[in-house]
């Protein structure tokens, strides 16, 4: 893992975080003073406190919560269902090589294929409605998820496999005991890229339709030329990647703890 | 009792043309006894042990373990020691009794009986790669044993170890056997160990993998350093070592 090629380093006057929020306190202070500088009207580039103003407005009327909580739901519930989905295929494809030469051209075709062209036709099938926007997200997360579970099972030892048969252990015992456990590092790439993935197919559905969520507000701050509300909702879907990447990766500290 | 009948194993080789692993050997191992399987690489002797596993099919011949009422006759221990990497030393242990359904307190009680036995006190939370080589064995062989297995197989399993160490498992492993009573199968590469741990040597030849030899060690129990001074085990390393070339 990357700790075991940590490279010594000078002592550190100060946490990292500092140092982070200096490189975002000076790029807000550039933007200000390009902005008063050009006096650039605010709807090509509104001031720093233009987009705070349109973030508390959006939070005092309630939409920030309810747009906000629409777009992460479908994140969380599209990524647990693809991640669960393309976990199952992958065991099975894994399991079974008759069944992986069959599926290989079907699989790599669906793989390939850019999800955003399907996602007009997510909308035809399935409505306006979140079924739509949770196939999309799905199908964005399932592939990630299913290449890397094949990955971590193919990885698995086999004198771990042949432990397993020594002990007469029962199918399920050895996947969720043996297995599972053995592959999840993998898995566990997998799921990252496809949080990445769900998040940007979460703002791609409620773009082409719907009356929710983060995309919806983007696509409504661009028509009516409302560009600070724009840039708040950008800020906001922002800070819901960063959300989404730093509990997965508490999960994967906690459930990989062995490893470090 | 192991009863071994005209077992064979036949590989197909790199162009598809049948190899003999192991050409028809007969073999009958009583209940109890310490039995090492010695030769160099490639004489079959992982096979013969891994066919007894059960985890290998013999191509022909018949295998018998006769072992009645026993859900699980066999304990492993791999040349490598097969430890799950997020599993303390305690619940890698425990592990076979965890999947066999035995209550959680009974197999703790058997868990650290076995640590006390093995001399991993003071490691049951430790995680595999904090244990060196030697005590990551020491635990494998006490999870081959937490289920009480009448067979005890053992592919090289101090192979990978210092001398020293070894020396020292080898007596641990004696004071095991008299312990259990366990039939044990025991595969090495080094004349010493198979001669001052075994009951009977079976000296094996490599291509294609046949017996070639088999010894009743009859050196007084219990062993330790007198027995290596011994004449008679020296007579015992030359014999093997005379058949191994």
């Amino acid at each position: 893992m990357s700790d075991a090629v940590a490279v010594p380093s000078a002592p550190r006057r100060v946490p990292p975080i500092v140092d982070h929020l200096a490189g975002i306190v000076a790029i807000v202070i550039a933007w200000q003073v390009y902005v008063t500088a050009t006096d650039a009207p605010a709807y090509m580039l509104p001031a720093p406190g233009a987009v705070g103003g349109a973030l508390a407005d959006l939070a005092i009327s309630g939409a920030l919560w309810r747009d906000l909580g629409f777009t992460f739901g479908n994140v969380v519930f599209g990524l647990v269902l693809g991640a669960l989905a393309g976990f199952a295929l992958g065991f099975v494809l894994a399991k079974s090589p008759t069944l992986e030469r069959w599926l290989d051209g079907p699989i790599l075709l669906l793989q390939t294929a850019p999800k955003i062209a399907l996602a007009p036709l997510f909308v035809i099938w399935f409505g306006f409605g979140t079924t739509s926007k949770i196939v999309l997200i799905v199908s964005l997360v399932l592939f990630p998820v299913l290449v890397a579970t094949i990955v971590g099972l193919r990885g698995v030892p086999q004198n771990a496999l042949e432990l397993a048969r020594i002990l007469k252990l029962t199918t399920w015992q050895r996947l969720m005991r043996v297995e599972l456990p053995m592959a999840l590092p993998e898995i566990f790439i997998g799921l990252r890229i496809g949080a990445v993935q769900a998040v940007v197919g979460a703002i791609l559905g409620e773009w082409m339709s719907g009356k929710l969520g983060l995309g919806h507000l983007m696509t409504f701050a661009s028509a009516t030329y409302k560009t600070p509300l724009l840039f708040a909702a950008v800020l906001l879907t922002v800070a819901l990647g960063i959300a989404v990447h730093v509990s997965l990766e508490a999960a994967e500290r906690c459930l990989l703890r062995w490893k470090q | 009792m192991i009863t071994i009948e005209a077992v064979s194993k036949r590989f197909a080789g790199p162009k598809g043309e049948p190899v003999d692993a192991l050409t028809p050997v007969d073999l009958t191992i009583p209940a109890g006894q310490f039995l090492s399987i010695v030769g160099p690489s490639g004489c079959g002797k992982s096979t013969l042990l891994r066919i007894i596993a059960g985890l290998e099919t013999p191509s022909d011949g018949k295998l018998t373990i006769a072992a009645t009422g026993v859900a699980r006759p066999i304990g492993f221990v791999f040349q490598e020691p097969v430890l799950l990497p997020w599993l303390s030393t305690l619940a890698n242990i425990r592990f076979p009794l965890d999947t066999g359904g035995v209550p959680r307190a009974e197999a703790d009680a058997t868990a650290h009986r076995l640590i006390k036995m093995v001399g991993l006190q003071g490691f049951e939370d430790a995680l595999p790669h904090q244990l060196s080589g030697g005590m990551r064995q020491r635990a494998a062989i006490a999870r081959a044993l937490s289920y009480d297995p009448p067979i005890l197989l053992m592919d090289e399993p101090f192979g990978a170890l210092d001398l020293l160490t070894r020396d020292r498992m080898n007596d641990e492993l004696l004071q095991i056997w008299r312990a259990t009573k366990k039939t044990i199968v025991f595969v090495t590469h080094s004349v010493e160990e198979a001669a001052y741990l075994s009951d009977r040597v079976v000296v094996m030849s490599a291509r294609p993998g046949r017996v070639r030899a088999i010894h009743d060690v009859d050196l007084p129990h219990p062993r330790g350093e007198a027995t290596k001074l011994d004449p008679r085990f020296h007579q015992f390393m030359a014999t093997f070592r005379r058949e191994l070339k």
